[in-house]
């Protein structure tokens, strides 16, 4: 076992993982620094959904391993990932999936509630990231009577409510509109950006990834490039992502 | 053949379900035999033969409610993405699951014509039951077929109703549509309240007009004084439970979760007002049947439960026991089926909430204080209306 560096946040390497029968992810490593937005980008299939659920501790990968902050994710127990999802991690996925009987703050502030803050806490906390995501006037609603662009802040101020150390973007922005989906990824990246959160980015458009500092495309569940027997070793992943700024 | 081949690739869950119905089935379809063997073997008592007839229909209703809250959580009907993908609409689905619903009840109602046959000793061998109960005489085949098929036909019926596109909540878990019924109150508990009441006050009325002469103000006919007001009353306060349950369940939530709560008492108080139609229904079914049965006990004692045959004063005789337990059977499984429902409903929600870090200890904490919370105000509710309602009748 190979300890990572220092500098990174959340560091993998040699990811391998198959769903069943079907092979997701052969040989990925990657590395990410504190406040660092780096996008993945590749088509739909590449695997990306997979890498995020592997990083962020919801899937064990079938081999490789998986650091946050110089400890390992991939030996920890079920409970323990939990936890971890809970207090470092944020998710937003391709749907805004919110539970449909709260409402808009309720939502937002529902990580925190679970974490077992107070209720004025977490309910100012949520308020404050609406209010920065231009969604405050939906605050009473419930998701039923939001938009799906509103949904999607209002999923995006729940993860960000957590003050979370790196958020999970996959897809955040693929059933908006495009007039929607900059308005979204902007202030997402604007939000994570003042906060030194770092932002782990799943994207299939091309735009999406010039907002991020770096970006790393997989196709097939591979880097693309790496070779195939073989994934690439640490330092080349490295060098290949510096190379692609 | 589809609804055949569908039920043969289902999950265990899915096929304990409709055992569960062919159990119901088939004991729908012995009570109604042995309706038809009473009638067969007295012809002379036609009006008791009616009587118990009517008595069937109790039975063959939670029969056809438990067969359409199965058929709810089919596969066939939540797997509904696939089928559309195949060609299959959703009014084409209804039937599909309809038919289904039909096999499983003829299975039934053939199980419980074998029963009855073997306990009568038509098949063969000494008969095993009291003569007196399943009849001697032969059996017209017309008849045997129009009470076996009634079964199937009522359920399916039920089933296609039901399920009839439009009128269903998808049970799906569709995380793209929030639920259409979002927010909205259920409109039955001061209907309900005031029902039970009513009933509760004609009860009551009623009751002190049971003596000879005593007719305080007779009313035309008479229909509301007397034994008649009486049952007509207790009936009003059931139909009242019924209709109140799912604002009640609301109202429950909706106090859960009021406050500064936490995450606990938040989901909880939340979800159970998201579903209270969904749950309140089978629910107030379930105190109906619950407030039956304490009137049963009122009036006919707890003596009353000794295996007897008709005739004499203990009229709750094996055929009404096992009627009783056919109904209470059927009513409590709805209630588990909706329950069941519910959680497949909110798959997609409880697995966004597991994503965010959510532990498990958390959710289950917030499924039982909603399971007791509900359980014990609604065997307050039941167990005073049920209380009250009863008084009169054993006066």
């Amino acid at each position: 076992m190979v300890a990572p560096p220092d500098n990174d946040v959340l560091w993998a390497r040699g990811l391998h993982h198959a769903h069943g029968q079907s092979p997701a992810l052969t040989g990925v490593s990657l590395g990410v620094r504190e406040g660092e937005i780096l996008a993945v980008t590749g088509p739909r299939g590449s695997g990306k959904t997979t890498l995020l659920k592997c990083l962020s501790g919801q899937l064990v990968a079938d081999s490789g391993e998986v650091w946050f902050h110089s400890h390992p994710v991939h030996t920890l127990s079920a409970t323990s990932r939990e936890r971890l999802r809970l207090d470092r991690f944020g998710w937003v996925g391709t749907e805004p999936r919110l539970v449909p009987e709260l409402t808009a703050r309720e939502n937002a502030a529902l990580p925190l509630l679970v974490r077992g803050e107070g209720h004025r806490a977490a309910k100012q906390a949520a308020t404050e990231w609406l209010e920065r995501l231009d969604v405050a006037d939906c605050a009473k609603r419930r998701p039923a009577a939001l938009n799906r662009a509103q949904q999607q802040r209002v999923a995006v101020a729940r993860a960000l409510a957590v003050a979370p150390q790196v958020l999970f973007a996959d897809e955040p922005t693929a059933p908006l509109h495009r007039a929607d989906a900059a308005q979204v990824l902007r202030t997402l990246v604007n939000a994570a950006r003042s906060h030194a959160i770092s932002v782990i980015l799943a994207t299939q458009e091309a735009e999406a990834a010039t907002l991020a500092d770096r970006t790393l495309a997989l196709v097939d569940g591979r880097r693309a490039g790496a070779g195939q027997a073989e994934g690439p070793t640490e330092t080349e992943g490295r060098e290949e992502c510096s190379l692609s700024v | 053949m589809l609804a055949l081949r569908l039920g043969r690739g289902a999950r265990p869950a899915v096929h304990l379900r409709r055992l569960l119905v062919v159990g119901a089935a088939a004991g729908t379809a012995f009570l109604l035999l042995a309706t038809l063997g009473h009638a067969v073997d007295t012809p002379g008592d036609s009006a008791g033969s009616a009587l118990r007839l009517a008595w069937c229909l109790v039975p063959l209703a939670a029969t056809a409610q438990l067969a359409v809250a199965v058929a709810r959580t089919d596969p066939a009907a939540r797997l509904h993405d696939g089928m559309t993908a195949a060609g299959l609409g959703p009014v084409r689905l209804a039937l599909v699951t309809a038919a289904t619903t039909v096999l499983i009840c003829a299975l039934g109602s053939v199980l419980g014509l074998l029963a009855f046959l073997r306990l009568r000793g038509s098949l063969g061998g000494a008969p095993l039951g009291p003569e007196a109960l399943l009849g001697r005489a032969p059996l017209p085949y017309a008849a045997v077929g129009v009470l076996l098929a009634s079964v199937p036909a009522v359920a399916a019926a039920a089933t296609a109703v039901a399920l009839r596109p439009g009128r269903s909540e998808p049970s799906a878990p569709c995380a793209d549509d929030p639920p259409r019924t979002a927010g909205r109150t259920p409109a039955g508990l001061p209907w309900g309240v005031a029902l039970t009441a009513a009933g509760l006050a004609l009860e009551v009325y009623a009751a002190g007009h049971t003596g000879p002469g005593a007719r305080l103000l007779p009313l035309p006919g008479g229909l509301v004084t007397g034994e008649a007001g009486v049952l007509t009353g207790w009936l009003l306060s059931a139909a009242g439970l019924v209709l109140a349950a799912p604002g009640l369940v609301h109202l429950i939530g909706r106090v859960l979760g009021a406050g500064r709560s936490g995450a606990v008492r938040l989901l909880a108080g939340r979800v159970l007002q998201e579903e209270s139609r969904r749950l309140g229904r089978p629910l107030g079914v379930l105190m109906a049947a619950a407030s039956g049965g304490y009137a049963g006990y009122v009036v006919y004692g707890p003596g009353a439960f000794a295996l007897q045959g008709p005739g004499g004063r203990a009229s709750f005789g094996p055929l009404t026991a096992l009627g009783a337990v056919l109904v209470l059977f059927c009513t409590v499984l709805c209630v588990l089926t909706a329950v069941a429902e519910s959680r497949t409903a909110r798959s997609a929600t409880t697995e966004a909430l597991r994503r965010l870090g959510t532990p498990a200890g958390l959710l289950r904490r917030a499924a039982a204080l909603r399971a007791s919370v509900l359980l014990v105000v609604l065997a307050a509710v039941t167990g005073g209306v049920a209380h009250l309602a009863a008084g009169p009748l054993a006066s």
